[in-house]
């Protein structure tokens, strides 16, 4: 029972990761690999922010995540803007250069010791029985639960509100919106600021649950073959990813600790080979070579 | 106008490059590889902070037998690569008497192969000490100040479970996944169940990039048991321990204490956990523990005074061995002031440090184990200075 | 090429020539008898930093093939270099092997890998294929890493210098000379390959792979073979760069050295040889350079500590700069550059010259 407990808290973890992978990809056709740098960077301004004001946490908390989403929106009209019409290869070498630059930063300004921002918060990560001697911990919780919510309201907007529709044909077409009169870089910057959103989330309750360091930016790329498996471009399909990569993880732990760290690149490896696309992505032009 | 500045800032780095200065005074020159970003920094970059206090006031009282001490720090972060290429720029291009460690032990191997071409001694400081240095037949360029010690911890930490433990022990053993923790766990192992007739139920060697440390801990809560010791980095050992209060588990847990110890046992508060080690924690508020905290909280470091004890020790012991160096410095002489060598260390040790030809590690070693105590609402020091001779 | 005032090959041979004019070839001697006399007048260190450019030179030249001329995007390239390195140390550490029997073994070993790599290149393209070279490097690191603990070399392998008959390969000078020449060797054999045929089959594949198969250029073959040059080169670079450090262990092997590589090659300029070469000198003395640059400025004890993160942030934002301006990279910054002098007086050709 604690075994499926543990797989849901890592899946909804990567789901709030992986969320900000495909709104990037399906909007721009960008995969950016800064997105575990941008994850670290929310963690670390719930711990700046919280060094500065000692109000009340959940303010702190929403200050942050809001600052994580601005942080999206700076990346795209200081940098991603200007790489709008080059190859995409460019523009993920572009994500990849971005990511040194903030890891490096990050360094920088917050060192590198491990901090607690928990403790500036005045909250505590208790765990909490549930059936069947499992207990779970208050952020593993807010994991799931925010990860629920973020996706139900992702959904909704996406398929019922006018902005939603917008995004899904700048994503589908952007030349045939644009000159329909919609305002791609509005669009693009939306999607960018809703994943560094998505992203500093998942960061920030990873640092209230196990701490902030630099090195956190990895989990960011263990969290890639989520969304190959789920489909680059499938909001949708990342949820089934998550779980099979979540799954894959912590049952390799019981063979061995090494084996966990490459179990998720052998599931991207055997998907690539299978079906590259992903289990519910779009099909792409398959080579006959 | 973007594209040209671009050529003319390329340029000018190229134009840099070729133009080097030399230090203009006579220093002591020392090189100093260090894990300053990168997986452990934690626990290795507080030592260039120390180094940099205590060897300002050095320079700024007029240096060694009057000549300043430049140490040369570089910034291998952990990698064994990084750190061959600057034992090897230390060696060939700054020619020091002496190179120094303070990173994880994957990069051992390549500095010492330079140490050893070059023949100049290299001295391990706050990182875990090489099997080389211990008597009675050490290499003759391996020197260490560390704290923590191989076999020798595990043998202590052992014994004081058996003292500790009001019945029988049902044991688990945290290692992180890396040779030299999983190397001493099983040494423990071994000792816990032959020695000392405990139950070993488990080891648990956690690779470094773990997000969550929860399946490993609901392994060790599942298997029932009532003691872990775990002898590895403290990021793994903390985050175990978290990991494991997280589940509700009540057991005691017993860790090597780093230099994080005392910072985290306040912020945990937890009386169950209990930590080992060899140098007193600034709650002993000696004089020595008074000036380091001045004079880090005067130059305003980057890492809190809590973690500066074990650079601060091994800039003492550099400052004697450079004391000990007549002028003008080689390898040679600073090799023979450290194969005879005596540091007071002033209450930050149980003991003074001595190093002999035989011995390069220490001749006796000090453990002291500390805990949380609600009661008191402070930290205790739960079992006073014990002696090991290290033989 | 721009002539002030025309086009002026009059012969087939003139136009297949590598060196175009006399005062090229003038040129490239002076840099060759340069290159020999400069370890002979610089200080150890300089000698040693040209030595880690050979190296990278070696690696560079061919990602340049594979992705500046055959277009295919490969994240595997220092799985490659490992792959060459762990060859040399097993077979050093279990057989003894010598130089000469490690160095085509490890070409050997990188032309079965380059066969590995490249055979999701048939099915996939672009970031998929990107993404398969990167689980492949994964796996080739882990191999590493489990043959270094199950094998009791957790904190890596040491390597003795390598001997050829009674010389050994020990000094910064002697690496000079060998690294100079294998470099040399490859460059040349990098650029006869890419005005070949083959090389314009790659082209070919790079720029219309529909239209090259219309063409009848083997698809299949050719982007196998690329593959497979790039990865034979590139682990004999691992071969000598284990032998150069003298020590082997799967942390250097890292996911920023391919970023590295990319760099050189994207920084230098898709594309082109003379790309290849520029850009690894810029990214493997960046770092020197701006050591050079603190160690003149008074800059406080925080920026020292921190000194790795400076240059990793540096390196971040110049790969940037020169993706968002500059394209086509420090070849474009040099063609233009030499354009202006050309063409001076005027700006730019006439239309018809």
């Amino acid at each position: 029972m604690q075994l499926v407990v543990n797989v849901i808290v890592l899946a909804s973890l990567y789901c709030l990761i992986c969320c900000g992978y495909v709104l990037v990809y399906r909007a721009s056709r960008v995969l950016n690999l800064a997105h575990g740098e941008i994850m670290t960077l929310g963690g670390y301004f719930l711990l700046s922010i919280t060094l500065v004001t000692t109000g009340n946490p959940f303010v702190s908390l929403g200050l942050a995540v809001c600052a994580s989403l601005l942080v999206g929106l700076v990346v795209y009209f200081a940098l991603m803007k200007f790489m709008a019409g080059e190859s995409v290869f460019a523009a993920v070498l572009v994500t990849v250069a971005l990511g040194i630059l903030l890891r490096g930063l990050i360094t920088l300004i917050w060192t590198s010791q491990s901090w607690h921002p928990l403790e500036n918060l005045g909250l505590t990560n208790t765990g909490h029985k549930l059936l069947g001697n499992a207990v779970i911990s208050t952020f593993g919780i807010a994991a799931v639960l925010s990860a629920i919510a973020l996706y139900v309201a992702l959904f909704v907007c996406l398929k019922f509100t006018r902005w939603g529709l917008r995004m899904r044909a700048v994503g589908e077409n952007p030349l045939l919106a644009s000159q329909r009169g919609i305002d791609i870089h509005k669009y693009y910057s939306l999607s960018w600021g809703l994943a560094a959103f998505s992203g500093g989330l998942a960061g920030i309750i990873m640092a209230c649950d196990s701490g902030l360091e630099p090195n956190m930016y990895v989990i960011g790329l263990m969290a890639f073959p989520v969304v190959l498996v789920g489909g680059l471009d499938s909001l949708g399909g990342v949820i089934p990813g998550s779980l099979v990569v979540a799954l894959a993880q912590v049952a390799a732990i019981s063979i061995s600790p090494q084996a966990s760290e490459v179990a998720p690149f052998i599931v991207l490896l055997c998907m690539l080979l299978i079906r590259p696309w992903g289990l519910f992505g779009t099909k792409e032009e398959w080579e006959r070579v | 106008m973007s594209k040209r500045g671009v050529l003319l800032a390329v340029s000018m780095m190229l134009m840099l490059i070729c133009w080097s200065a030399a230090w203009a005074a006579d220093p002591y020159v020392v090189g100093f590889s260090a894990a300053l970003t990168g997986p452990g920094s934690g626990t290795y970059a507080p030592v260039k902070d120390a180094f940099d206090v205590y060897f300002n006031e050095v320079n700024s009282k007029g240096g060694i037998n009057g000549h300043p001490v430049k140490i040369i720090f570089e910034d291998n972060a952990a990698q064994p690569s990084k750190a061959a290429s600057d034992a090897k720029k230390f060696a060939t291009q700054d020619k020091v008497i002496l190179m120094m460690n303070a990173s994880l032990s994957s990069t051992f191997a390549p500095m010492v192969q330079v140490a050893e071409k070059s023949n100049i001694p290299i001295l391990f400081a706050a990182a875990v000490c090489p099997a080389e240095v211990y008597p009675p037949k050490p290499d003759r360029n391996e020197f260490c100040s560390t704290a923590f010690a191989a076999k020798y911890d595990s043998r202590f930490a052992i014994k004081f479970i058996k003292e500790e433990a009001k019945g029988p022990v049902k044991l688990s053993l945290v290692a992180m996944n890396i040779p030299v923790s999983r190397g001493e766990i099983d040494f423990a192992a071994e000792l816990a169940s032959k020695t000392e007739g405990f139950t070993v139920l488990g080891k648990e060697a956690i690779p470094p990039p773990t997000p969550d440390f929860t399946p490993f801990a609901s392994k060790i809560k599942d298997s029932g048991a009532n003691w872990v010791y775990a002898w590895a980095p403290w990021e793994t050992e903390v985050k175990t321990l978290e990991a494991l209060r997280k589940l509700g588990w009540t057991g005691k847990f017993l860790a090597w204490a780093h230099i994080q110890a005392e910072e985290d046992l306040e912020r945990l508060k937890d009386d169950n956990f209990y930590v080992f080690g060899t140098n007193a924690f600034f709650a002993d508020d000696s004089a020595m523990h008074k000036k380091i905290k001045e004079a880090a909280l005067k130059a305003k470091t980057i890492y809190p005074y809590q973690k500066l004890t074990e650079g601060w020790i091994a800039a003492m012991v550099l400052d004697q061995i450079l004391k000990r160096t007549a002028w003008p410095a080689t390898p040679e002489k600073v090799r023979d002031a450290m194969n005879e060598l005596k540091v007071e260390l002033a209450g930050l040790r149980g003991g003074p440090l001595v190093w002999t030809k035989e011995n390069h590690f220490r001749t006796v070693n000090y453990y002291r184990v500390y805990k949380w105590d609600s009661a008191s609402k402070r930290i205790k020091n739960v079992k006073d200075w014990t002696a090991i001779e290290v033989k | 090429m721009a002539f002030a005032s025309g086009y002026f090959k009059t012969s087939y041979a003139d136009d297949l020539a590598i060196v175009e004019t006399r005062g090229r070839w003038i040129a490239l001697i002076a840099l060759l008898l340069g290159l020999v006399i400069f370890p002979f007048l610089a200080s150890p260190f300089l000698t040693d930093l040209a030595n880690q450019v050979f190296m990278a030179l070696i690696g560079a030249v061919a990602l340049m093939i594979l992705t500046g001329f055959a277009g295919q995007i490969s994240l595997g390239h220092a799985g490659l270099i490992a792959a060459g390195a762990f060859t040399t140390a097993i077979l050093f550490k279990e057989l003894h092997a010598p130089f000469w029997i490690t160095l085509p073994a490890s070409g050997l070993v990188g032309a079965i890998l380059g066969v590995l790599f490249g055979l999701p290149s048939l099915r996939l393209k672009g970031l998929y294929l990107a993404l398969s070279t990167l689980a492949l490097h994964f796996i080739v690191t882990f191999v590493g890493s489990e043959y270094e603990t199950t094998r009791g070399f957790a904190t890596g392998i040491v390597l003795d210098p390598p001997r050829i008959g009674s010389l050994i390969l020990e000094d910064a000078l002697a690496w000079y000379f060998v690294l100079l020449l294998i470099s040399v060797m490859t460059v040349i054999f990098a650029t006869n390959l890419v005005r070949s045929r083959t090389g314009r089959a790659w082209m070919a594949i790079r720029d219309r792979d529909v239209a090259a198969a219309a063409f009848g250029i083997k698809i299949s073959t050719y982007k196998l073979y690329a593959f497979v040059v790039c990865s034979v080169l590139t682990s004999i670079a691992g071969c000598l760069f284990a032998y150069y450090r003298g020590f082997v262990s799967v942390e250097a092997f890292s996911l920023l050295m391919t970023i590295q590589y990319i760099a050189m090659v994207i920084i230098g300029g898709l594309g082109s040889m003379l790309g290849a070469v520029l850009g690894t000198i810029f990214v493997v003395l960046l770092p020197y350079g701006i050591d050079s640059v603190a160690d003149h400025l008074a800059v406080p004890s925080r920026f020292t500590t921190y000194m790795f993160a400076i240059k990793h942030s540096c390196f971040g934002l110049i790969m940037i700069l020169f993706l968002v301006l500059e394209p086509a990279g420090l070849v474009g910054v040099w063609i233009r550059i030499r354009d202006y002098f050309v063409l001076w007086p005027f700006r730019y050709k006439h239309f018809g010259g």
